[in-house]
């Protein structure tokens, strides 16, 4: 396994965080040196580790209605509402 | 259809079907259009902290169901993953789905020749009967309704959550028409097993579109076009048909084909280009850790082939063997199972089973039945075929004895009773009135015995007027010549 | 003797026989807190009229009826705030109980106190808390460690009679080591994780945090069993643990797995967990060399797996629906991107960051896929260990608690003191932690006892047998 061309603020946006070149700084070292700690897995052979069996009976749940949430319950936490509906900024195609 | 002689398109399509259950796919929450808006919602299809979901058995045996019905391979284990991706419809900003192991691989759908647009239905493309293949059926959660204001945009949870099945084809398809045909095929085999009412224009059933085109004998694919927003199969042909167009005339100037995604406006009826992404979609999938993996083979397979129905086309073939109906007639009733099952039950008292579905579909079908709710009994047309077959009526009289079954629904025999129009078959009473014709119309005696056959139309004209239409035409014939010929 | 320094069990029979009310232990509760928690910090919120007017509602005729516990900060509770110690779940107020909560209601337990933690159970010292750090009652200058640091504290520091934690990578039992309480982790699928905020879905487990062996048991008892709204949880009928006391550990074989003793180890932990050791053996136990051969692998299995499925268990935190949203977002990106960057701390940013990391094209066979298989492995290391022997017995952290401020610049080393806890949550045993020990500057020493899968009864009886036997259960540290 090669050093990965870790590219902190691409990660960061993909996971809808900002990051100030600060930050960017910081963690690209941080978590270089931590990825490098993680370069001893490449040496493990791992040919024919067993697949985990799946327990013989998938617990399901049947069809059957369950009471939902009133509307006021669900959107008690909602930061910003109108009309029953939660708002946000504008969703462009 | 303009496919430039020199290229031939190659579509593949990917439609998501919305499964007809009781409750959402891993929350108890009921499963229905039209709800309050955030009426239908609980901490798991919201997304909140610390929420867990389960599988809904019942989207599992349907989605199974479904795999039985297009020949697919059933895995014996199947497993669910996280795709991963940001949006404000998505609760968790994942959704539950499957990728390495989906419940359903490989079938085939059959492209049904009635299925194909109407004018269309005459040509070898339809006549072909080609079999599509699916690459994969897997089932996943929908994700929530947005509406759009000037600045904002409101969510309604309700649908988040709802159970939806995935069914991609392989780039088989030739011509928007086989993509009309196929979507067609589809949903009536969806019907057909109570999966889903597939209904496009309710948003039940959803397609996007995949299209490229290639020089005829071109092994390799051309570069594919993502096609969006389709809502109706019509529109689906209709996208099909102005962006291979438009792909063809680039091709022809040595443009090349941008792989991107297109929007369908059937407004204007041309694709356009979306907000282009400059990089494809990192979905980072991983297997789902809070969903123990799917072993289908220990009762959940077994259940979802005891609801397996006759398949549109075995239904099809056994109404043309048995019943004699025609190709045509066999497609409508296999495209409304409800009247199919009127049209069988009316069907089962007689032998005259052609005759009940010319009935049924030419006269009965105008009216615009609710073949379930109808007090129109289907034992009736069984009768009312049965009649005019075996001679009780002739064909003029049955109509008036199905107007008075619409109004007054009831025997036919009853009704032949009520409107005095029995059919007259008596020997003696027959001779009578052929009698009387031949009394009064001398001239048309004489024209027949001296050759012109013709003249004894005349004669059969009077005894049908003297007897009200209810003489036996045939007999009457019959009566007439021995006694003219006398 | 104030009701605050008694057990669970003890307040139980004295409850029930009404010699004592549920009041009595809130009132005695609330003035160990009055003074010293401004000290110690162990929680994040704390409603004495609530908890009075349960007390007063409580029935003592239920298996918990009238005794307080406190809930780590990331347990919903109807109604009640669940900030998991981050300022994104700032004014979340929860709709639902958890299981383990409404389990707890239902055996008529009330609940005194959430406890601090670090940011959604993301560390070892609970420095990473948005809400202030919490002090280990035996040295208010030192880590009481994490990130159940709050539930242990608490514990510890007789400012609860017991406490739910949670228990990712030894977030239960490595505080119960730092702070000299008892916290058990349960195997993955004994308790429902149906409520608790998700870090890590395949290695997340809810345990109790107590004063001796016999209240974790009790609260194990009545939170285990299969629960229909967590698919993993598994099916085995419902027990009641060390209801029979055996208090003997004859013919007991403990497995010392050899790369748990390194050479240069702190040596008064050494020791400590030496003598216990010794103390086995001299009962009737047979100490047994076992291997662990792909221990060294953990840390980078656990760090690639656990950040993978909380990059995703985080992504819900987004402003929309729940929580804190950043003031004023001029689109649907900045909503996301300053809702979570003002929101999330820099721990819980790096594990998100390496977790999408691991993931993302290109890597994910590399990382993801591979840290998987080697986790199979690390699985069939310990099934092949219980062969040998019946429980396994190793220090639960490789030092005593250390100073505030001392490892929080330096991640990759806080991670790496998770060595002795990690491999359990990747395997799915059960483990428990109990004192063994003080340093000679009073610091609390854990032991740890790891069990075959779902064989916490044997791992029970054995840790009770032990602590019994030793007095540094009853020891309280200094006011």
């Amino acid at each position: 396994m090669s050093a990965p061309k870790l590219n902190v603020a691409d990660v960061a946006g993909l996971a809808r965080l900002s990051l100030t070149p600060d930050e960017t700084i910081k963690f690209t070292a941080q978590l270089s040196q931590i990825l490098a700690h993680m370069e001893t897995l490449g040496q493990i052979p791992t040919g024919d580790v067993p697949e985990v069996v799946p327990p013989a009976q998938p617990i399901l749940r049947k069809d059957i209605p369950t009471p939902s949430l009133s509307v006021e319950a669900a959107l008690a936490n909602a930061p910003a509402q109108s009309n029953d509906l939660i708002l946000v900024p504008k969703i462009v195609e | 259809m303009s496919t430039s002689a020199n290229w031939e398109a190659v579509i593949g399509l990917e439609v998501h079907v919305q499964l007809h259950t009781q409750t959402k796919m891993f929350c108890g929450c009921i499963n229905q259009y039209g709800g309050a808006a955030n009426s239908q919602v609980c901490p798991v299809c919201l997304g909140m902290p610390g929420s867990l979901p389960v599988p809904n058995e019942e989207a599992i045996r349907k989605t199974i169901l479904t795999g039985l019905m297009f020949g697919c391979r059933i895995a014996p284990v199947a497993r669910f993953d996280r795709k991963n991706y940001f949006y404000p419809d998505m609760p968790k900003n994942y959704q539950i789905s499957q990728f390495e192991d989906p419940l359903c691989a490989g079938g085939t759908v059959g492209l049904d020749p009635f299925l194909f647009p109407k004018d269309l239905q005459d040509t070898d493309e339809a006549k072909a009967k080609r079999s599509i293949r699916l690459t994969r059926i897997h089932l996943e959660e929908d994700v929530a309704k947005s509406f759009h204001y000037e600045e904002r945009s409101g969510i309604d949870f309700n649908r988040a959550g709802t159970p939806l099945m995935e069914i991609v084809s392989e780039a088989d398809l030739r011509t928007p028409g086989e993509a009309f045909a196929f979507l067609g095929s589809l949903r009536q085999v969806l019907l057909s097993g109570n999966v889903s009412s597939a209904d496009m224009e309710k948003g039940q059933m959803r397609c996007d579109v995949n299209v490229s085109v290639r020089p005829v004998g071109q092994k390799e694919f051309g570069t594919k076009v993502e096609l969006k927003n389709l809502n109706s199969i019509s529109g689906v042909r209709r996208a099909l048909v102005y962006e291979i167009a438009r792909q063809i005339a680039a091709v022809e100037k040595g443009e090349a084909i941008q792989h991107e995604t297109r929007r369908w406006d059937d407004e204007a009826g041309a694709t356009f280009t979306m907000r282009t992404k400059e990089k494809a979609h990192d979905y980072r999938y991983f297997p789902e850790p809070d969903l123990l993996p799917v072993r289908t083979d220990q009762g959940l397979r077994a259940a979802a082939e005891t609801g397996l129905p006759e398949l549109p086309a075995a239904l099809q073939d056994r109404l043309m063997k048995e019943n004699g109906v025609t190709a045509y007639q066999a497609s409508v009733l296999a495209a409304d199972r409800a009247l199919c099952a009127y049209y069988e039950k009316a069907a089962a008292g007689t032998k005259h089973k052609a005759g009940v579905a010319n009935w049924i579909l030419n006269d009965f079908l105008a009216t615009q039945p609710d073949p379930t709710t109808t007090p129109v009994r289907p034992e009736y047309f069984g009768e009312l075929a049965t009649l005019v077959a075996e001679g009780g009526i002739n064909s003029a009289q049955a109509k008036k004895v199905f107007a008075e079954l619409m109004a007054n629904p009831s025997s036919p025999k009853a009704l032949v009773e009520k409107l005095g129009l029995a059919q007259i078959s008596d020997v003696g009473a027959l001779e009578a009135f052929c009698d009387e014709a031949i009394a009064a119309n001398p001239r048309s005696v004489e024209d027949y015995r001296s050759g012109k056959s013709n003249a004894i139309n005349a004669l059969k004209g009077f005894v049908m007027k003297k007897s009200q239409g209810k003489a036996n035409p045939t007999q009457v014939d019959e009566i007439l010549k021995a006694k003219l010929s006398a | 003797m104030s009701l605050a320094h008694e057990t669970l069990a003890s307040l139980r029979r004295r409850l029930s026989s009404k010699e004592i009310h549920s009041r009595d232990i809130v009132k005695d509760l609330l003035a160990e807190i009055g003074a010293r928690e401004k000290t110690v910090h162990a929680f994040t919120h704390i409603d004495e009229k609530a908890a009075l007017a349960a007390a007063e509602k409580a029935d003592s005729s239920l298996p918990l009826g009238g005794i307080p516990i406190a809930l780590k900060d990331n347990l919903n509770a109807l109604g009640d705030p669940c900030t998991c110690s981050s300022k994104i779940l700032e004014g979340y107020r929860a709709p639902y109980d958890a299981t383990a909560v409404a389990r707890l209601r239902h055996a008529g337990a009330i609940f005194l106190g959430r406890t601090n933690m670090d940011e959604f159970a993301m560390g070892s010292s609970t420095e990473n808390s948005a809400l202030g750090v919490t002090r280990n009652p035996w040295d208010p200058t030192r880590i009481p460690g994490g990130s159940s640091g709050g539930s242990a504290a608490a514990v510890a520091g007789r400012l609860a009679i017991a406490a739910l934690g949670s228990d990712t990578g030894g977030s239960i039992r490595q505080p119960a080591a730092l702070c000299g309480c008892v916290g058990l982790k349960p195997t993955y699928g004994r308790i429902s994780r149906y409520g608790l905020v998700a870090f890590a879905s395949s290695l997340d487990q809810i345990g109790p945090l107590t004063r001796t062996v016999e209240d974790s048991a009790i609260l194990l008892s009545a939170l285990a069993g299969h629960d229909p709204r967590d698919n993993t949880t598994d099916l085995r009928k419902p027990e009641t643990f060390l209801s029979k006391p055996e208090g003997s550990v004859k013919g007991l074989r403990v497995g010392l797995p050899k790369e748990y003793f390194l050479p240069g180890m702190n040596a008064e932990t050494e020791a400590a967990i030496r003598i216990a050791s010794q103390w086995f053996e001299k009962n009737g136990a047979t100490l047994v060399e076992v291997s662990l051969p792909h221990t060294p692998a953990a840390i980078a299995v656990y760090y690639i797996l656990a950040t993978a499925e909380a990059s995703a268990n985080l992504a819900r935190f987004d402003g929309v629906r729940y929580g804190r949203r950043a003031l004023d977002p001029k689109d649907l990106l900045d909503l996301y991107q300053r809702t979570r960057s003002e929101g999330f701390g820099p721990e819980v940013k790096r594990r998100i960051i390496l977790g999408t990391f691991v993931l993302s094209q290109g890597y994910a066979d590399a990382y993801y896929r591979k840290a998987q298989k080697v986790r199979g492995l690390l699985r069939q290391d310990f099934e092949s260990a219980f062969t040998k022997c019946d429980l396994l017995l190793t220090p639960t952290s490789p030092e005593p608690a250390f100073p505030l401020g001392e490892r929080t610049q330096d991640p990759l080393k806080m991670y790496l003191a998770d060595v002795f806890t990690i491999s359990t949550n990747l395997a799915g045993n059960g483990a428990i932690s109990l004192p063994c020990g003080f340093t000679k500057s009073n610091l609390p020493i854990g032991l740890q006892l790891i069990g075959p899968r779902f064989g916490e009864e044997k791992m029970l009886q054995a840790a009770h047998a032990y602590e019994q036997s030793h007095d540094f259960w009853k020891r309280m540290p200094p006011v």
